[in-house]
Formats: C-alpha cells, structure tokens, sequence
C-alpha cells in the first residue's frame, strides 16, 4: 500500500527547514519531492541596500559553513568591476583560508554522515578534530565561523611566522586523524554497509542534472572550478581534482575525504611559497557601471555570484546560487530508488546547506499580470485570516491502517 | 515467614524497588561508558559524577505534559507502557538470584528458562502495538520495524541461549548455573553462543546498531513518536529494566549464575551484568546503525548457522561426556 | 581496503582511559587567541567625527553623537545586540578611535541591556 510522508519542515536528521515528501511502499520510496521556502531571508533584496563593503559582512551570513566561499565569490566580482589587481600576498592567504575551510567543511560532513547513519563514536571523534582547524581558523581570523578575512584588493589580517609554523604543526596532526578516518569509515562493515551503493547518480544523470561539488565527482566527472577557472593563485598550485566512480554516497565520501587531503598539501604549499609585500591594495568605493559573473568552488560544489553595478557605491542586483540549490535536482533523482533507511545519507550526502539556496519568491497576481509588494505584518495577518477559516475540528484525516 | 519470603522478592529484591534502583544506575554506567569511549565526560552534575542524572531525567518526564493523539485508541494507548514494563519486572522475578542450591522454591521450576525469554519478547510485541497504536506514519512504520526485526533476532537468541541448557542437561535457569559453577570450563564451550546472545540481546534492547524501530534520524522516534510525557517515561524505564534483566539471563545462562547467598550473590549479579553492559556498550560506540534488510540478512545468514553450529558443539560435548 | 570487525574499537578502549576532551564549559574558560574580535571599544578622545564608521558597519550598530555645540566631542552608542563583531570600524576609522576587547561573555536577557554608551 502507497502512502506519503512528510520528512520535515522539522525533522531530525534535517538541520534546517526543508520538506521531503516522499511517497512509500513499505519501506521502497517510490515517489520524492521537495518542498522549499520555509526560512527565505532576503539576502539578495537586502544587498541592493547596501554599500559593497557592507555587502562582504552581508555575503559573508549566507553561509555559516562556507562563509568564506560566498564573501571570496562575491569579493571576485566586486574587484572586477572596479578593475583592481588584488595585493599578491592577500590572495595567498585568501587561498589558504579558503582551503583551511574546506578542512573543516568536509570534517563537519564527514561526521554529520556518521550521525546520519547512526554512527555517534565516528561523529563525535571528527568533530573532536575539527577543533584544530577551526582553532587555526579562530587563530587567524579572529573568530571561529565567519572569518571576515576578505575586503577589495586583498585580506585584512596578515599571517605572521608564528601562526605559520603553527599552522604547520597542526597539520601534520590533521593529516594522521584523517588517515586514519579514512580507513576507518572504510573498514568498518556496518558503515560501509549503510554507504555503499546507496544513491545512486549515474554519470549521465550528474550531468544532465546539472550536480556541482563532490556529487557531481563522486560520478566519474573531473570538474571542479578551482581547475577549470582558476581564480585566487589556484593557477599556481599543483592539485589534482580527487573523483571518484562508484556514483553512490561512499564515493561521495571518499571525494571529500581525497579532498582534505590534497587540501593539506595546498595549505602546506601555501604556507611554503607565501610572497613578502602588502596585503592588501587601497580599493575604491564607488565602482563604474557593469556587471560581473563570479564562480568559486565551495566545500559543497560550484558558487556563482551574478553581479551589476551601476556607478554608485551600492550594486544594482546581487543573485546568489548557492551549490545546494543546483543539486537538489540530482537528489531528488538518487531518493527515487531507496530505502526510508536512505533518506538522511542520500540527502545528507550533497552537503545540503538549505537556508543558503532559498531565495526570493516573488507572487504575482495570475489574473491581472502585475505583482505585489507586501509587508510583513501585511502578509501576517493574511496567514492570520487563512487560518480563522479552516475548522479544525471539522477536517477529519482519515487514519488509513 | 513462607509469605515473607515472595513479598520481598517482588517488592525489594530482585523485584520492583532494586530493579528500579539498579536499572537507573546500569543507564547512567552504559552512559558514562560511552561518553567515555567518545572521549567525553557524560552526565556529571546531578549526584556524583552524574550518577542520578537517569533518575532526574525519569522525573523530569513524569512532571511533562502527556499528550494523547487524537486518532489514537486512548485506553490501549495509555495501558500499553504500563503493561510491558509490568512483564520485563515478571521476567526480572525468574532470575535466580537468591538460590545457591537446586532446592526448589515458588518461582524456580524446570522450564522457566523459556518463561524468561518468552516474556522477554512479549515488549517486542508491546513495541509493535504502541507504534500501530499511535496513528502516526513515523509509529507505524517503526512498529512494523520491530516486527520484522524480532524474526531476525528472536530464532538465533532461542537457540544460542538453548545450548548450554543442553550442555547442563536442564532447561531451568538455578540448575544450569550450577552446573557451570561445577564445571568452569565448559563455559568456554559456549563462546559462540554468548557472543551471539550479546548480539541478539542488543538487538532486543534496539541500540545501536540495532535501533532501527526508533532511527531517530530517519523515522523520529519511531513507535515512540507520540509518546511523551510519563508514557514515554515508563518505556524508558522499561528499556533500562529490560537490559538490567537481559544481562541477567545472559549471566545466568552463560557466566555461571550468581552464588553464594544473598550477598555475594547480590555482588556477583552486579559484576556480571555491568560486564555484559560493559560489553553492549563497546559494541553500541564501534558500530553505526545497519538498515533492516541488513539485520535481517546479517542474522540469518550469520547468528542462525552460528547458533545452530554451537548447538552442535553442545551436543557432541554432552554425547562425549555421558 | 577490507572490511574488518570492530576496526574502531581499539581506539575506544584507549579513549576510555584518557582524559575527555570536554571542557567544562561554564566553569572552565578556554582563552582567545589575543586578535579575537570581541566587544567594540570606542575611545571619545580621539574622534573626529567623520561618520565613517557609521557608513560602513554593516549593522548599523553605531550612532555617533555629537556632545557639545562648541567642541568636536562626541560620543558612540554601540548596539551590541545588533553588531556582528566584524571588526570593520576598527579598519574604517581614520584615527583609529576603536579596538576590540576579548570579551565574549555577552549575552543578556534584554538586547536593551546590550547597549553600551561610551562617553
Ligand atoms: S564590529 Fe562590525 S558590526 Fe560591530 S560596530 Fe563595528 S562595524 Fe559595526
Ligand atoms: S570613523 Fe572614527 S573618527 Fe570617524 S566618526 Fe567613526 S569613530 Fe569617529
């Protein structure tokens, strides 16, 4: 017998508002769909009201995990609109936080897969070291989760010898631990067992669903914005884009994991050949009209910030599509062929980041074309009114079994 | 004074009073243990070291508020708890505590070794009624779970816990302990079976990498899902009691019972069953939750041959000996 | 790589027997690193008044207020329920009128009471 369930608004392996509708046979998922909408905040109509120093902090609370991502992505664009060369040293250490993010990006996931999986030791002990780079992190910037580190024409805190030899030192500690996680979730029968060939996304489906990040590598597809568009000093730095083939969540772990290892080598490399001079250039504050398209290649796959100025020193329209947004396509593809089991793994596994991708719903009144601008008590009490009319005691939900 | 003698054994001990005392304190051990492999600290602040945190957790539920679905057949809803953890202190009363020689007494008689694991699975069912019960899809589905996991698990724990009841040549609970204290070392004629009943007994207790009836991060809290307040308070009690006598079975049958009077008995009952806890408690931290069709074919394919190949071993051992 | 039984195992034992890495949070304080960006602090004697700070944080929890008709003396209101603790004062003020502190001790009951007035 078919029945639905609703997964969310508030459920607990989801950590932010997001509804899965999913149509079961038992425990098969025959049907899945995906509600959005529930925490918009008006990022991108709140940044035209900004200024462009302003709109960094802004950018910068897109994303909790991966504030850095959206402020460098935004700051790109920004600095290519006013047709600065950043200071050569700010772009290294904008590198270096951005990859010393990745670090602890993919650590949080990698726990949050175990906890998904049931697995509390595995999440416990990757978040246990995730303490030592958001420690560097905190080190550097001056605080744990939004680093603040970008502005025009470079960073704003410089790296001294100290710091390096310590970040140095840390790593080494970083590279055993996640040795040893690695072997670890794949050695251990009953994880590899929930992992492996669950979620399945073929090649051809990654692609046509346009998957970005880990999701889109972990089937087989060597892309990766930091090789293909290399911006900052990712031209520089010799990597390899870590994929993998088993198109299923393993694979997904094992690319991030490939990841944070060859992330250690950057950041050693980084540390290594960091230039002497200035970090950071004077920038101005108005920019000349234009319009820019900036990629970044967040923890979670491809972030692209649209950018259009127009002489002033606030930008005309900001568009923000955050990497969850692009790969809600694929998950909804890769849950079609589970178990209820699957569920949090398979949406787990795209890294989801929800409160990043929900963006402007704009309600046009169908019959007369035009649309409306509405305020907030405005569009409560509207909600109030809705809510007077259904009668509660009246609406009988059949309980089927 | 004939009365006296049951009254105790139910009020104080092994009855109601101990088991709740005793079951709280096996809650807070497993607890501090797996904080501990975690390398956390666990409960700390209410009592010593935390220890009365179970207790203040189990009042805490009690002062909630308890809310009955709609849908929900109120009645059977509300007697549900109430019944299962009536059964697991019935199940607790057969453990053979207070006996240090075969001499029978009202709750000891040939057989009751099956009573014990009878009334063991009937929770299993309890479980399975709660989450139908509670007209909610995440119940449901949860409850259906339960059902599907005691046919993996409830055959091989039948079997491992029948092989040295085999080897000891009684089906009743004081002469089985006996005869291993008699013979030590055939105990280790039963490894394969106390691994497997450990296994099982995990499963049973639906902890990780069993708990998939209440997977909270894919179906809630599955059959507890509507269960709040003291309701949910007696199932927690239940599981707390349930491992308490699980442990002591498995104790009992395997580790050569608790002798010595009332005392050591009381001491030896103690260190036996924390080492079992002890033991599902590793197995709960170095594990991740496995889906159903996995259990079911890990059980079958492993727990059941297994159980048959020690029941084997039982058997030739006791033909070679007599 | 193959599968093994309790691969993690060892390494829970070995964890049992070591300190937790838990800290006590409200009893024990871990230290910040000393460029932490903690509370705004605003120094009256050295502002000139140019309401660069004011156009630049992006939370717009800085007033600057003028004290006396006569003098160039002013005062700040910092809204700290609403500062983001991005330290872009510090950077936007030509007189380097502010600095950060390492407190982060600052939640309250009211936001009113997150209102700090330096004179
Ligand atoms: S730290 Fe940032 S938010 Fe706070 S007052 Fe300064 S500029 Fe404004
Ligand atoms: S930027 Fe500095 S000098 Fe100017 S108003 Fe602000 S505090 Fe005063």
């Amino acid at each position: 017998m078919e029945y639905k369930v609703s997964l969310g608004p508030q459920h607990p392996a989801l950590h932010e508002a997001v509804s899965l509708r999913m149509t079961l046979d038992g425990e098969v998922i025959r049907d899945a769909d995906l509600k959005l909408g529930y925490s918009h905040r008006g990022i991108e109509k709140l940044a035209e009201e900004r200024s462009y120093i302003q709109n960094i902090y802004l950018t910068e609370r897109i994303c909790g995990i991966c504030s850095h991502s959206h402020t460098t992505c935004f700051t790109q664009g920004v600095e290519q609109l006013m047709e600065l060369v950043p200071a050569r040293r700010g772009l290294f250490i904008r590198t270096l936080i951005a990859e010393l993010e990745r670090v602890h990006s993919h650590l949080l996931w990698l726990g949050v897969a175990g906890q998904e999986a049931g697995f509390e030791s595995f999440f416990m002990y990757t978040w246990r070291d995730r303490e030592v780079v958001l420690d560097i992190l905190e080190w550097i910037s001056g605080n744990r989760v939004h680093y603040a580190m970008n502005i025009f024409g470079g960073v704003r805190r410089d790296i001294d010898e100290l710091q390096r030899k310590k970040i140095l030192d840390s790593l080494d500690l970083l590279k055993k631990r996640t040795d040893y996680y690695l072997n670890l979730a794949a050695s251990e029968p009953t994880f590899v067992g929930r992992l492996a060939g669950v979620g399945k996304l073929s090649r051809e489906d990654a692609i046509a669903l346009c998957a970005v990040g880990p999701t889109l590598r972990a089937s087989g597809i060597a892309s990766d914005v930091r090789k293909d568009d290399p911006y900052a000093v990712y031209g520089e730095i010799p990597f390899e884009v870590a994929t993998a083939d088993s198109c299923d969540v393993l694979g997904r772990a094992v690319v991030r994991v490939k990841e944070l290892i060859s992330s250690y080598a950057m950041i050693e490399f980084l540390l290594k050949n960091l230039p002497e001079g200035p970090f950071k250039v004077k920038a101005p504050r108005k920019v000349k009209p234009n319009e820019v398209y900036s990629r970044y290649e967040a923890p979670r796959g491809e972030n692209v910030h649209y950018i259009k100025s127009n002489g002033s020193d606030k930008p005309e329209r900001l568009k923000v599509r955050a990497p969850t947004l692009a790969n809600y396509p694929a998950t909804i593809a890769m849950l079609k062929k589970g178990f209820i089991a699957d569920i949090p793994l398979i949406f787990a596994a795209i890294d989801p980041c929800i409160c990043c991708a929900e963006r402007l719903v704009q309600l046009d009144d169908a019959r007369r074309g035009d649309s409306r601008v509405l305020s907030f008590s405005q569009l409560r009490s509207m909600a109030n009114e809705r809510a007077k009319k259904i009668d509660f005691k009246k609406r009988k939900i059949a309980w089927p079994f | 004074m004939a009365i006296l003698k049951p009254i105790l054994y139910i009020l104080v001990y092994p009855g109601l009073l101990f088991l709740m005392v005793y079951s709280t304190f096996c809650e807070w051990f497993d607890r501090k243990l797996y904080a501990r492999m975690q390398n956390r600290i666990g409960p700390l602040h209410t009592g010593r070291a935390g220890i009365l945190q179970p207790v203040a957790d189990i009042i805490k539920l009690f002062a909630k508020e308890d809310i009955v679905p709609e849908q929900a057949d109120k009645r059977m809803f509300s007697a549900l708890p109430v019944f299962a953890l009536a059964i697991v202190c019935t199940a607790a009363l057969y453990l053979p505590v207070w006996h240090y020689s075969t001499a029978p007494s009202f709750n000891s008689f040939p057989g009751d070794l099956i009573v014990v694991v009878y009334l063991l699975s009937l929770p299993t069912l309890i479980f399975f009624l709660a989450g139908w019960h509670s007209t909610n899809y995440f119940s449901a589905i949860g409850g259906v779970r339960v059902l599907t996991m005691l046919f993996g698990y409830e055959i091989p724990l039948l079997l491992a816990l029948l092989s040295p009841a085999v080897l000891a040549g009684s089906w009743r609970l004081v002469e089985i302990a006996v005869f291993y204290q008699n013979h030590p070392l055939l105990m280790l004629a039963n490894v394969i079976g106390f691994v497997i009943a450990v296994i099982c007994l995990q499963a049973k207790l639906e902890r990780v990498p069993f708990d998939i009836p209440h997977a909270e991060t894919e179906i809630v809290g599955g059959q507890f899902t509507e269960y709040s307040g003291k309701k949910l308070a007696f199932f927690r009690l239940l599981g707390d009691i349930e491992m308490v006598v699980g442990a002591g079975l498995i104790a009992a049958v395997f580790l050569g019972g608790f002798p010595g009077g009332l005392l050591p008995g009381l001491a030896w009952f103690i260190v036996k069953t924390l080492f079992i806890i002890f033991l599902l408690a590793a197995l709960r931290a170095a594990t991740s939750r496995i889906r159903i069709d996995q259990m079911i074919s890990f059980s079958w394919r492993w727990l059941a041959p297994l159980a048959v190949l020690q029941l084997f071993i039982a058997i030739i051992i006791k033909g070679s000996a007599s | 790589m193959s599968l093994r039984i309790a691969p993690f195992l060892p390494e829970l034992l070995r964890s049992l027997f070591k300190k937790p890495v838990t800290v006590k949070y409200p009893f024990e304080k871990e230290a910040v690193p000393k460029d932490f960006r903690g509370t705004v602090v605003f120094d009256p004697a050295k502002c000139i008044g140019c309401n660069i700070c004011v156009n630049d944080c992006p939370a717009e929890a800085i007033d600057i207020i003028r004290v006396s008709e006569t003098e160039k003396k002013f005062k700040m209101i910092l809204h700290n329920d609403r500062c983001i603790h991005c330290a872009q004062c510090v950077d936007s003020c030509p007189t380097k009128t502010y600095h950060m502190d390492l407190e982060y001790e600052t939640a309250a009951f009211s936001r009113w009471d997150l209102k700090i007035e330096y004179k």
